[in-house]
């Protein structure tokens, strides 16, 4: 691009420098609130006030931080479950009704199961239950697109509706396994006691928040030492190399998706053992399956770093709510226009990193009169 | 069962169709031209808010669908800016964009949440067309945008295949290097199909809202029809013409769920009837995975693919 007499270049970068990383990152963060501040002006309530009180609710209070630890642990799970797949260019976005499985098998297992269980195995049996009804939910698509070479976006995506409408069912529409039967008003039936994990002291950490951070970091040591994250990494930089030598593309990409289907699942089970205790129709309102995508990506995929993006994101999500009780209310929905528009600018600012910015002065040559 | 509650039905699902149409239209030419906008959903959603705060704020519809249009070119230069420019990942710029319109959406429309629609835009009256039984409320009960839709898949048609830009627009999703090589700009004509196609989309959200939308919920409000246009692009097989019959099939198969409540015929209980659309969608696209249909399908060859003239 020209303009004036500066000509401007985008040149490959050889090494990316490791501060560039976070510059990107923080710089998206601040043009994400940057935005945000524009849409809390448009709509008449101050930008900076209403932003630094979201960062303090979020982070900056005993209460705020071990909330957002709280909200971040099923969080930590989606993001795994969307870091996992896109690795290997493998699109699942169903992580959204993964989790509603996961939150109706772990459910169904706590109901029915944990009663007959010795004490110490109940929580491990539900958290698997909820894991295999996630990765169940997406059996589908993987098969689809190992295969048939089925696109998996649009149908991972179409699954969450109907895994919606299928919560909705067992809360609202039926008198099943899953109802609350002694009473008339529709909410789900509490899975035995045994099962459920209680939080720490007053606040509204669960200790599954130390399961999902040792997932992260035992996926990251996983798919750096292992054979099969060896594997993953060539079928995902090149499938027709993995294909050469020998490696089946059929079970990569179903075991992957799969696999991400139960993290996914995991997180419902989390939600269940730890502050619903039930087939709970407040998953549904809060998008932890579509913001696992966001935070994911924030993290470039990398496992560890989903644990810091799904604590970021959570402070917004729990800021954000807390803003919606005082005089002048702020919708909720502010924490997912920050959350997009962190994305957003992300991946625009990825082209700075992979590649260096050149502005050089060129010469105007003028043709000889 | 009473016949007429079918006409209705028919009736609707056509009306539906219109929506769809006027978003596959879109996806259509954005894809053609090799970038795949996943971000409908989204711009759906932001159309549809627009229409309704501009017509509740000033009760002119022309505006508040004009608003919608622009809403959804400056959506869709958010995507073509982030994956054409700066050669950002299409799949995920694609779902920020629909993660970020339903949180705007949700955001600037909090004020009128649950608030009935200001405007509406009224059928046309078509005089002794309408009277025919059975076809005539099926097919000359809409209103003028249904028919421009239907027109406007006709030129879209007529553009992709009997102009030359149109040529370029396939050669570039097709072989972008040979578009670069005969010297037009790969990017810029990406850039102008993106935005086209974004057009199109937020006119979608925007009529939905106006035409079949009764009050603003934005949960209510899209539902995941932008995902649907999205498969009906595929079930269309990239072509103009062939998303209306598509659009109406998928039409019905959303409006069905609400007749047979309307009716009260219970089957099934609704909660799974809802699911109807997805599933069929899911069936559809399934159907159309098979080796024989794919074959006859025909995808941009370039389709998701960023173009880098000097990369070796």
């Amino acid at each position: 691009m020209i303009i004036g007499n500066m000509r401007i270049e985008l040149e490959p970068r050889l090494s990316t420098p490791k501060w560039l990383y976070f510059a990107v990152q923080a710089l998206s963060l601040l043009f994400a609130f940057v935005v945000g501040g524009v849409f809390l002006a448009l709509t008449g309530h101050s930008p900076i006030g209403t932003l630094w009180l979201l960062i303090e609710r979020g982070y900056a209070s005993t209460k705020g931080i071990t909330n957002t630890l709280g909200s971040a642990t099923p969080l930590i799970c989606t993001g795994l479950a969307a870091a996992f797949a896109f690795r290997m260019n493998l699109f699942n976005i169903g992580q959204e009704g993964q989790m509603y499985l996961g939150m109706i098998g772990s459910a169904w297992a706590g109901i029915v199961l944990a009663g007959a269980l010795p004490g110490f195995a109940a929580v491990p049996v539900v958290l698997l239950f909820g894991a295999l009804s996630g990765a169940l939910w997406v059996l589908l698509p993987a098969v689809l697109r190992a295969k048939l070479g089925t696109s998996e976006i649009v149908s991972s995506l179409l699954l969450n509706y109907v895994a919606l409408n299928l919560v909705n069912y067992f809360i609202f529409g039926s008198r099943g396994i899953f109802r609350d039967p002694s009473t008339s008003f529709p909410q789900g039936r509490l899975i035995e006691e045994s099962a459920r994990l209680g939080s720490f002291g007053t606040t509204r950490t669960y200790p599954t928040v130390f399961i999902a951070i040792a997932l992260a970091v035992g996926l990251y040591w996983f798919m750096k030492r292992s054979n099969y994250g060896y594997e993953t990494s060539v079928f995902a930089d090149s499938p027709n190399t993995a294909r050469y030598a020998g490696m089946s593309s059929t079970k990569l990409t179903l075991s992957v998706l799969l696999f991400s289907g139960a993290l996914a699942g995991l997180a419902g089970s989390m939600y269940v053992v730890g502050p619903a205790g039930k087939v709970d129709p407040g998953l549904l309102q809060i998008g932890l399956g579509y913001a696992g995508i966001v935070v994911a990506a924030l993290a470039r995929y990398n496992f560890v770093a989903v644990i810091l993006t799904a604590i970021l994101f959570a402070g917004l999500r729990e800021g954000g709510a807390s803003l919606q009780i005082s005089s002048n209310p702020v919708p909720i929905s502010i924490a997912v226009v920050l959350q997009g528009s962190v994305l957003l600018f992300a991946l625009g600012g990825e082209v700075f990193r992979r590649n260096r910015l050149r502005i050089r002065r060129v010469q105007q040559v003028s043709v000889a009169s | 069962m009473n016949s007429n509650v079918w006409i209705l039905t028919f009736s609707d699902a056509i009306s539906i169709a219109t929506t769809l149409i006027l978003a596959t239209l879109g996806a259509i030419l954005t894809e053609r031209s090799g970038v795949i906008n996943l971000g409908v959903e989204g711009i759906l959603l932001m159309g549809a808010v627009t229409a309704f705060l501009v017509s509740d704020g000033t009760g002119n519809l022309w505006l508040a669908l004009f608003l919608s249009v622009l809403v959804g070119v400056a959506m869709a230069t958010i995507h073509a800016t982030l994956t054409i420019t700066l050669r950002a990942n299409q799949i995920v710029a694609g779902l920020a964009l629909v993660i970020f319109g339903n949180g705007l959406s949700q955001f600037i429309g909090k004020p009128v949440e649950g608030k009935t629609r200001p405007v509406t835009i009224e059928p046309m009256n078509l005089g002794a067309l309408s009277d025919i039984p059975v076809l005539g409320p099926i097919l000359f009960g809409h209103d003028i945008f249904t028919y421009l839709t239907w027109a406007g898949a006709l030129v879209c048609s007529l553009y992709l295949n009997r102009t030359r830009p149109g040529l370029v627009l396939r050669a570039t999703g097709d072989a972008p290097a040979t578009v670069d090589a005969q010297g037009v700009s790969v990017a810029m004509v990406r850039f102008v199909h993106t935005i086209l196609g974004g057009a199109l989309m937020g006119l979608a959200g925007g009529w939905f809202m106006l035409a079949r939308g009764t009050a603003w919920s934005q949960a209510a409000t899209t539902n995941g029809i932008g995902w649907i246009a999205l498969s009906l692009v595929v079930f269309a097989a990239w072509r103009p013409l062939r998303a209306i019959a598509g659009a109406v099939l998928f039409g019905f198969t959303l409006q069905v769920p609400f007749t047979l409540q309307g009716q009260q015929i219970n089957i099934l209980p609704p909660e799974i009837v809802q699911m109807l659309p997805y599933v069929a969608t899911l069936f559809v696209l399934v159907m159309l995975s098979t080796p024989r249909a794919r074959r006859l399908l025909g995808a941009p060859k370039m389709l998701g693919q960023p173009f880098v003239r000097d990369e070796r």
